[in-house]
């Protein structure tokens, strides 16, 4: 695969953007640069920039500094990009402010570029095995300028659409690329558009799904913040194509930025004539309007959304009839993710054969994960479908710190479930990770090492999942609660052996009988957990032990002699000074003086309390 | 609509299209389980306790409330995987659910307890993970107890959809989620109870109640509401302790609705619902009274009637019959106001005989008779549920006929019904509706804002005019005069928009059927009778273009009346100018089908319409006796001033009454008269629909039916007033009365009998011929010593005698009040509660004030239907000019 050509050849076009004979600092300023320091080594950029008079002379070239959206690597924020006319673009990883004045004055004024700093092999390794697809831009434009977008090739699907394509004729592009909705359920996409068009009404929408709730995920934030036009023009794509009168984005609060951007590039679009009431003199009009919701979870269920946007509580209703059929204010609406939106103006670009090229047999395209969890290289990554999780999570992920060993990855979020290392090879497509009982979901990728115990993962999402239930039907609302309730008691060492068959005949009474998504997928982590891991909940079941000795209440606090490597972090953490130990000694608790706050567990690198 | 054929449990059936399952099994009588499911409400679908199996195309699980028949469909509800499943929806909610059936009022007709029987269910396999909130109890009427609440969401459907209120929603997440009032405020809502008639288990409570029986300890009794004229079916739960067995009588313990009886699709309002305790009052007449000197004193039933005969005697022969007054009562029932007018006429011997409503608007009955022979007045109230339009004419829905707005609101949400309400004052009505104009016009321009919305109309070309000419009389004059009429007039006049008209008239003639609701306020105005000359105009002027097959514009008017039974005490006569039917009493030949019947001759120069109230003759000295029959006109009067100082003049009273009223205190014998609870008989609501009461319990104390008490004291007498029962006086009234021509008493136990339909299946309505009013203006002005109009109305909480006695009402609404608009109210630096003096030239009363947005500036508003308060005192018109004064110290 052409990975690092890719990339590549989006530096040297981002190098254009600024134009030839510039030299261009790209700072991050994702969400998680700027959580970083992104903004203040942004400021110090233009601050030396000012004070060495380099935006006028540069060795006759102009200096300029750029914002981008979210590159991915959020571990080794901040990234700053340098590039000097003629030469490589560089990186420099984990740059902070008091960094600055030195790169500017080596790298940008004496043109020698700082090896100490540079982003190392991960940085690579991490960018080279994935495939950019939809996150193209991300990292490489300056989101909050529309021209940077067009020159990259923006807005050009849209003309082309409007030029030249009928709207059914979009919709056959689109199903003949076989895209599938990236919100996790994978519904065709040009099947929806196409049931869309079907009805007509005075009045029709599209509406972009952004509430993305899961714990985890943020591949949606990312692309919002780091390519918001992207988003924009296959939304206007789809509602040329499903002749949408109005559309809206429904994005959480909790995303200010994102929001901010949405802002603004919705403005500029409208000044450019991309959208308002004659777009492109196409005489098609369509106005896009964001709606902030309230961080609810079910809220990102279609017909909640639905709700929610017209100003009532977000709760399912029953389905007939579909969204499509009459959804928001009972008009046909058709609702995508936001990463099935960002596809959209690819595929018209490069054509349906050229995508459906890309991926497996019934998913095509790219996936773009959320990786967190216990991982060396967290961050957002793009694949093609068919990739495999090892891959993701040893090529890209850069496998497991502090020398652990990997014991699953928790895909799809509280809706999803787990895979063990046993299944590490498994190509990521919609069917067979539903078969597996774990779910595309919306693309949260959680890794789980030896020190995580699965009977408590599964009552962290449950947690989830109970606090988020909206009420409406008692499976979800009570069900969630009385799992909930199972789960914890066998944390707390008082599980009874009927407690797996209960809740074996739970998730699947969940699952039938919930109104909703939410309800009947929220027994998947305990139900994938139970597949995989029996062991350990029979292990704490029946002999009171957590085999990864994380649930408190089942710790022995004894340590284990054959693991103990003496290093007496144990000794140094206690608050009470119950550990007796040094440099020679195995570590030894006294458990007269253990107030048994678990801090020596934490801090034991080798798993020797127990 | 296209059928759909398909099988439930084994059993074809029939049902129209997008029926969903549930609904078609419902109407099959066939039972699926289910909690959230309300034929009545928007579907949930949150219990999912009604999941069916269906076989379509294939094979599947479905929710019978979200899933549509289709053709061929074949259901199965009960198959055991089905059970299973439901058996654990069931388990999880009896998780949560506290089971305290023992002590809850819901046992014995709970969803959730018969499902639970039903299903068999055993032991669940859950540790309980109950809630333990404390019960809300803010309000006086309603209790919430949260922790039995399963979240089907109906009372907040209800009070939403039906009520159009929304007082109560979800909040919360998961499993904290329950239903409450925004920021957990005490409950402000209309406590029409709907919440409690859906709600499946016993979350919502009436307190009313208070642990008085069990559910199945009570006999359920359906009959008719005592109070506004909307005429709903209110069940009376009755419950005899100790029991019957053991001597014990029963009483009225609550009042239920029934969604399949009646009109009113179990919607009531707080008077219907909690408004029964009266006739349990402690205050009520037990027994007979008798003035001994200053003192009413207690005798029997045989001396107070023996003394009655006697008077009346010598003052017929003294002084003629003519020197007798009677007044009928709009609360009793038909027979006994039949009864009344007969012992008047033929007893009596005397013509001056009249009812409070026709008191108010003399001109009425002549109006609503012509619009029933024209045929506009054909339809039934219920009819409403599935209007285009809905006209709201100076009536306030809300207040007047609350269940009314609920069939609005139905015919809104499910026909996107169109509304405009026209009215003097900013009147409240909650709806959703997607077309909703409001014409609130200047007092005096009424005729001027029905003209203005003829000639929308007509300019507008809207309806077939064409037809219209060739079909009625006189449309020239009318076509004349409103083309002279100049749209501007109209603005300044009414102070409504040429464009709001003009929505108005679109509204109007949009294609199907329109209803207008003329109000109280237009019936009691001094140009009253040219409004409604106009307002018929209109109907005219929109029925005669009426095409059937292109489904065109068509609208029926009903008028607005205060009581129960307003429309049937003028049905069966008991006024000066007809007889039973709307017979004219001048003319001789109309006269002698009652002649027939009766027996009796009616002398010539006793049979002559008086325009002169019963009243007015008292004044002047030409009454010598007055029998009055279950009113007050003390208070209910429009001038209080006149009946107080006529009622004075009068030698020898008698008040027939359930309670000692201000009237009954001025009367010479009281006699105590039983409750519409005790008694059976018939209503006439104001969509002349004909039903029948259900005696629920035994006379309380010695209370006798009016009917009875009429024919003793006709008897005592020497008259044969055999009458044993009111089937007996309606067999009679059947042949007198043109009107109720056809009715059989006992078959009104099964339905109704709406008698203008009736009427019109054997009269061909008439031509109309359009008469031309002139808009004029009606002076009304304020002085400067009296700067504001007082007006008056409905009142949502109390209606007269029955709810002045009820703890219920009061507690909720204890006190009258005077509205006051926001602007005047800041100027005179009055504030909600403060005490606040309205004088007029007449008198003065003492109220407190309440600010509020629904009177404009210069009017203030009080409330009639406060029988305590004598407003009527201040009045002498419709539009009295006061000076309002806050209360200093």
């Amino acid at each position: 695969m052409d990975n690092t050509s890719t990339q590549l050849e989006h530096h040297s076009k981002a190098d254009d953007a600024g134009g030839k004979t510039h030299s261009v600092i790209a700072v991050c300023l994702g969400t998680g640069g700027v959580a970083a320091g992104g903004n203040f080594v942004f400021q110090k950029f233009e601050e030396e920039i000012k004070r060495l008079n380099l935006g006028i002379t540069l060795g006759k070239r102009v200096c300029k500094t750029a914002k981008t959206g979210c590159r991915g690597l959020c571990s080794k924020d901040v990234l700053v990009d340098i590039t000097i006319p003629g030469a490589q673009p560089l990186t420099y990883e984990k740059v902070t402010a008091a960094m600055v004045p030195e790169i500017v004055e080596e790298h940008l004024v004496k043109n020698t570029p700082i090896e100490k700093w540079l982003a190392k092999e991960d940085y690579h390794k991490f960018y080279d095995s994935q495939y950019r697809l939809v996150l193209g831009n991300c990292g490489v434009i300056d989101p909050e300028d529309i021209e940077a977008y067009i020159y990259r090739g923006g807005y050009e699907a849209l003309k082309k659409v409007l030029k030249t394509m009928k709207p059914e004729e979009v919709i056959q592009e689109i199903k003949k690329s076989g895209l599938r909705g990236r919100g996790g359920g994978g519904f065709p996409t040009g099947e929806k558009w196409a049931s869309g068009a079907k009805y007509s009404a005075d009045e029709k929408f599209i509406v972009c799904n952004a509430d993305e709730g899961d714990p985890g995920a943020f591949m949606d934030r990312s692309l919002m913040e780091g390519d918001p036009h992207a988003v924009l023009e296959g939304m206007i794509i789809g509602g040329y194509a499903i002749a949408a009168t109005s559309g809206y984005i429904y994005i959480r609060a909790e995303y200010p930025l994102a929001v901010k951007r949405l802002h603004i590039a919705i403005e500029q679009a409208h000044e450019r004539g991309f959208l308002g009431g004659n777009i492109l003199n196409s005489g098609y009009g369509l106005n896009i309007y964001v709606k902030e919701g309230a961080g609810a979870f079910v809220c990102g269920e279609s017909t909640a959304l639905q709700y929610s946007i017209e100003g009532k509580r977000g709760m399912p209703r029953t389905r007939p009839p579909q969204s499509v059929e009459a959804g928001l204010w009972d008009k046909p609406t058709v609702l995508n993710n936001v990463e099935t939106f960002g596809n959209v103006p690819i595929i018209i670009n490069r054509g349906a054969e050229w995508y459906s090229k890309l991926g497996t047999e019934k998913s095509k395209g790219t996936k773009i994960f959320s990786l967190t969890g216990r991982i060396k290289n967290p961050g957002l990554i793009e694949v093609p479908m068919g990739a495999t999780i090892r891959q993701i999570v040893f090529d890209m992920g850069g496998g497991i710190p502090k020398k652990k060993k990997f014991k699953a990855v928790q895909i799809g979020g509280p809706s999803g479930g787990c895979l063990p290392e046993s299944l590490l090879d498994t190509p990521i497509d919609y069917e067979s990770l539903l078969g597996l009982g774990a779910m595309m979901g919306s693309g949260s990728f959680v890794v789980v090492d030896e020190t995580t115990c699965m009977v408590d993962m599964a009552r962290f999402f449950m947690t989830f999942c109970a606090s988020e239930s909206c009420g409406k039907c008692p499976p979800c609302r009570i069900g969630t609660t009385l799992m909930l309730e199972i789960l914890t008691r066998i944390t707390m060492g008082e599980g009874e052996e009927k407690d797996i068959e209960v809740l074996e005949q739970m998730s699947d009474e969940m699952k039938v009988m919930s109104l909703c998504g939410l309800g009947q997928s929220a027994p998947n982590p305990v139900k994938s957990t139970l597949r995989y891991f029996k062991d350990e909940y029979l292990s704490h079941i029946r002999d009171k032990v957590c085999p990864t000795a994380t649930c408190p209440a089942l710790h022995k606090f004894e340590v284990t002699p054959e693991k103990c490597v003496k290093c007496q972090a144990c000794i140094r953490h206690c608050p009470v000074k119950a550990i007796s130990g040094s440099s020679k000694e195995t570590a030894v608790i006294d458990k007269a003086k253990c107030i048994k706050c678990n801090l020596c567990y934490e801090k034991c690198n080798f798993m020797a309390i127990k | 609509m296209k059928t759909v054929h398909l099988i439930i449990e084994d059993k074809p059936i029939a049902v129209p299209e997008g029926t969903n399952i549930f609904q078609a099994a419902i109407d099959n009588n066939i039972h699926i389980p289910g909690l959230c499911y309300q034929p009545k409400l928007p579907q949930f679908g949150g219990c999912r306790l009604c999941m069916v199996e269906v076989t379509e195309r294939r094979t599947g699980h479905r929710f019978a409330c979200a899933h549509p028949v289709s053709e061929g469909m074949i259901v199965k509800v009960n198959t055991p995987k089905i059970t299973r499943y439901r058996k654990s929806v069931m388990e999880y909610l009896l998780a949560h659910h506290p089971l305290d059936c023992p002590t809850c009022d819901k046992s014995g007709e709970c969803g959730l307890q018969n499902i639970s029987y039903d299903l068999n269910l055993a032991p669940g396999r859950f540790k309980t993970t109950r809630m333990n909130v404390p019960v809300i109890r803010d309000n006086p009427l309603l209790e919430l107890n949260r922790n039995r609440c399963v979240l089907c969401g109906r009372c907040v459907s209800t009070c939403k959809e039906i009520e159009g209120l929304g007082a109560i929603d979800f909040q919360n997440r998961g499993i904290k989620t329950v239903i409450g009032t925004a920021f957990d405020k005490p409950l402000d809502c209309s406590f029409c109870g709907g919440c409690v008639a859906v709600c499946p288990t016993g979350a919502w409570q009436d307190r009313t109640l208070g642990f008085g029986g069990r559910s199945w300890e009570f006999m359920k009794t359906p009959t008719i509401c005592p109070y506004c004229s909307v005429g709903c079916t209110i069940v009376l739960n009755t419950k005899a302790s100790p029991p019957r067995r053991d001597g014990g009588v029963d009483t009225v313990k609550r009042v239920t609705s029934d969604d399949y009886t009646g009109i009113n699709e179990g919607n009531l309002c707080v008077k219907g619902r909690f408004g029964y305790e009266f006739i349990h009052s402690s205050e009520r007449i037990n027994t007979p009274l008798l003035r001994r000197g200053s003192e009413l004193t207690p005798v029997s039933w045989d001396e107070a009637i023996a003394c009655i005969s006697e008077n009346f005697k010598k003052i017929i022969a003294e002084h003629g019959g003519v020197s007798i007054g009677g007044i009928g009562s709009e609360k009793s029932t038909n027979e006994e106001n039949y009864l009344f007018q007969k012992f008047c006429r033929t007893v009596l011997k005397t013509n001056n005989i009249d009812n409070l409503s026709n008191i108010k608007s003399p001109f009425l009955n002549g109006l609503i008779y012509k619009s029933v022979i024209h045929g506009f007045a054909s339809a039934s109230i219920k009819d409403m549920e599935t209007a285009t339009t809905l006209f709201f004419f100076g009536a306030d829905i809300t207040e007047a006929h609350p269940v009314i707005g609920n069939m609005a609101r139905k015919a809104i949400r499910l026909k996107g019904a169109n509304l405009v309400i026209a009215n003097a004052r900013n009147v409240q009505f909650q709806s959703q509706a997607r077309s909703d104009v409001r014409l609130r016009y200047a007092l005096g321009s009424q005729v001027t804002l029905v003209n203005a919305i003829m000639k929308a109309i007509i300019d507008g070309n809207l309806v077939d005019l064409k037809k219209v000419e060739a079909s009625t009389n006189n449309f020239p004059a009318l076509r004349d005069q409103l083309n002279n009429f100049d749209p501007k007039d109209a603005l300044q006049l009414t102070g409504i928009s040429a464009d709001s008209i003009k929505q108005a008239a679109a509204m109007l003639t949009n294609n199907g059927n329109s209803y207008l609701v003329c109000g109280k306020d237009v019936e009691e105005d001094p140009r009253g009778a040219d409004i409604i000359e106009a307002l018929l105009n209109l109907c005219a002027l929109i029925n005669a273009g009426y095409n059937a097959d292109a489904n065109s514009a068509r609208i029926s008017i009903f008028f607005s009346r205060s009581h129960n039974n307003s429309q049937g005490v003028n049905d069966v006569g008991v006024v000066s100018g007809y007889l039973p039917g709307y017979a004219d009493i001048e003319n001789a030949s109309s006269r002698e089908t009652v002649e027939n019947v009766w027996g009796v001759k009616l002398p010539d120069d006793m049979c002559k319409k008086d325009n002169q109230d019963v009243f007015d003759l008292a004044l002047q000295d030409k009454l010598k006796a007055l029998y009055i029959m279950g009113e007050n006109p003390v208070v209910i009067h429009p001038d209080g001033k006149k009946v107080h100082d006529a009622l004075q003049k009068v030698g020898f009273i008698v008040v027939q009454d359930t309670f000692l009223t201000e009237t009954a205190r001025m009367a010479n014998v009281v006699l105590p008269s039983a409750t519409f609870a005790e008694k059976e008989g018939t209503f006439t609501n104001m969509g002349m629909l004909v039903q029948r009461l259900n005696k629920a319990i035994l006379p309380v104390g010695n209370a006798r039916p009016d009917w009875q008490i009429i024919s003793d004291i006709a008897r005592k007498m020497g008259h044969a007033f055999a009458y044993t029962s009111p089937k007996d006086v309606m067999v009679e009234l059947e042949r007198v009365s043109p009107v109720y021509s056809g009715i059989i008493y006992d078959r009104l136990k099964r339905k109704e009998f709406h008698w203008t339909s009736f009427f019109l299946t054997k009269n061909k309505p008439l031509t109309y011929t359009f008469g031309v009013i002139e808009p004029g203006v009606l002076n009304i002005s304020a002085s400067k010593d009296f700067p504001f109009i007082l007006l008056t109305g409905a009142s949502l909480n109390h209606q007269g005698t029955f709810s002045r006695h009820t703890k219920a009402l009061t507690s909720v609404a204890p006190e009258c009040l005077v509205e006051v608009s926001r602007n005047d109210a800041r100027a005179m630096g009055i504030n909600n509660g403060d005490v606040v003096i309205i004088e007029s030239a007449r008198s003065k009363i003492k109220l407190k004030a309440k600010v509020s947005g629904k009177v404009s500036e210069g009017m203030v508003f009080i409330s009639e239907d406060y029988e305590w308060q004598p407003v009527n005192l201040l009045k002498d018109g419709a539009y009295t000019p006061v000076r309002i004064h806050k209360e200093i110290g």
